[in-house]
């Protein structure tokens, strides 16, 4: 057998890039199958009655998170769409940064001719210091926790938050930040709230099994693959759509590479052996 | 002098843990506004403890700094450098509020940006990797490239259309062996956590408290 010789790491970066750029400046369209789950999820968003207040809330750092932003964007749309009304709770620092940057790209303000008003239809909190102490204490007493919006405008003058005292008064929590643990454990574990996440795709394979756990409860996409189907089932085509392209590519890229290893291995090992 | 000292910081940390311990506990397990009162006053003294901790981390930051600074150690230019970031940051945070349209700007344009930019660089490295680690040289290395072939297998775009049977294996694989792995590293973790708990409370674990360095 032929010797294979060994490529250098150069060329294979060289290949990525080829693969990353390709499909951004000519869209290929890749196809890519509906999940059941994100239909569940979907569906679930539109069963809630208008006005129902959902928490979006977790914590992680914004570089990760934007994996989330697709699925979150378009489900802010639905969720403006239906009525719903939302709850920006941040327990990470830049939390409050992506949370901001999702509202802003999903046009749901009345500054961009969205239907929702900031206090009336959405409010952005402002980080809250203490891991699970800060998730218990703001699901048993969310006044009690937080006394004020990012903006230090007291929570009493907002109308949205004087329907939001603890738990009980919440109808979903979407958390589209790393830390889905804490949500499942005091949000649906503990209090039966209904929690989606938007996972990374890297979080989705240590988080997918509490679908299992609390079926019906729990539910996830699966990074910017879940995020193209959310926006599929929402017909707004954004950063999810546009990513699938290379995520298919480089996907397939990533396992030619794994054979390649091996059988460049396979051929040397042949070589080695006539050479002993 | 210094000894007393660390010994009557390790007691109190230890009170204040039974304290916080105790609350937790019976807010779970019994029914009681007094008791829930108590554990939720907790819960607000560990967010304020922890926001208080914020200012501690930068106060850390630049005495450290500006020592090195000072003594012109290692890597003191980009130590100077950081510390004229966190000072404009804080102006401008405060200057502007976070959650303006030019704070936000400033971050995306800035921090986010790189953070991304750094987060996209792994793939470049992952894919070298894969080629030159996930030789199947052992039945160890086998298992190893197989589960991560399988693992981007089943989150194919191009792969699951046409054979949806496969996003049913990727959760077989998921909630059966990845879940058992998972469980079993989380109860360990647990058990290894109430047993270190129970150590720092007997003071056989004095080193998590600094104590055994200043006696």
């Amino acid at each position: 057998m032929a010797k294979i010789p060994e490529l250098k790491a150069q060329y294979i970066w060289l290949v990525v890039l080829i693969v990353y750029i390709i499909p951004t400046l000519t869209p290929i369209g890749a196809p890519f199958e509906m999940s059941d789950i994100t239909i569940e999820i979907y569906e679930f968003i539109d069963t809630l009655p208008e006005g129902s207040i959902v928490i979006i809330g977790g914590s992680y750092v914004f570089a990760f998170d934007l994996e989330s932003s697709a699925a979150l964007i378009a489900c802010l749309r639905h969720m403006a769409r239906k009525g719903l009304r939302v709850v920006n709770a941040p327990f990470a620092v830049e939390a409050v940064q992506f949370e901001k940057y999702c509202i802003d790209a999903a046009r749901v303000d009345e500054k961009y001719g969205g239907p929702w008003k900031y206090g009336r239809d959405y409010v952005q909190l402002p980080y809250m210091p203490g891991a699970a102490a800060a998730y218990v204490a703001f699901l048993e007493d969310v006044h009690s926790a937080v006394a004020t919006d990012v903006e230090g405008t007291p929570l009493s003058e907002l109308p949205l938050m004087n329907d939001l005292r603890s738990w009980e008064d919440i109808d979903a929590w979407v958390c589209p930040h790393w830390s889905f643990d804490f949500v499942v454990r005091y949000a649906t574990a503990e209090r039966d709230i209904p929690s989606i996440y938007f996972a990374q795709a890297a979080a989705y394979a240590g988080y997918s099994p509490y679908m299992m756990a609390y079926p019906g409860k729990c539910w996830m996409t699966n990074g910017f693959l879940g995020g193209a189907q959310y926006e599929k089932l929402e017909g707004v085509p954004g950063l999810g759509h546009a990513v699938v392209d290379a995520y298919a590519i480089m996907s397939a890229v990533y396992i030619i590479f794994i054979v390649l290893g091996n059988i460049t291995m396979f051929s040397r090992m042949g070589e080695e052996e006539e050479e002993i | 002098m210094s000894a007393t000292i660390t010994y009557v910081r390790t007691y109190l940390v230890r009170l204040l843990i039974i304290i916080g311990l105790v609350a937790t506990l019976a807010s779970y397990y019994f029914v009681s506004p007094q008791v829930d009162a108590v554990a939720n006053e907790l819960n607000i003294w560990n967010m304020n403890i922890m926001t208080f901790t914020l200012f501690v981390g930068i106060f850390t930051i630049f005495s450290r700094y500006i020592k090195s600074v000072m003594d012109r150690s290692k890597y003191w230019p980009y130590m100077l450098y950081g510390m004229v970031l966190i000072i404009v940051w804080i102006i401008f945070g405060t200057y502007t509020g976070i959650y303006s349209d030019i704070y936000q700007t400033a971050f995306l344009s800035t921090k986010i940006t790189l953070h991304i930019a750094i987060l996209g660089q792994l793939i470049f490295f992952m894919t070298s990797a894969a080629y030159r680690l996930f030789r199947i040289r052992t039945m160890r290395t086998a298992v190893f490239a197989i589960c991560a072939m399988a693992i981007v297998a089943c989150n194919a775009p191009w792969l699951l259309g046409p054979f949806p049977i496969v996003d049913k294996i990727s959760f077989w694989l998921l909630d059966n062996p990845s879940m058992a792995g998972a469980r079993a590293l989380l109860l360990t973790g647990g058990i290894g956590g109430v047993v270190l708990g129970i150590r720092l409370l007997l003071g056989l674990e004095k080193g998590a408290l600094r104590a055994t360095e200043e006696v």
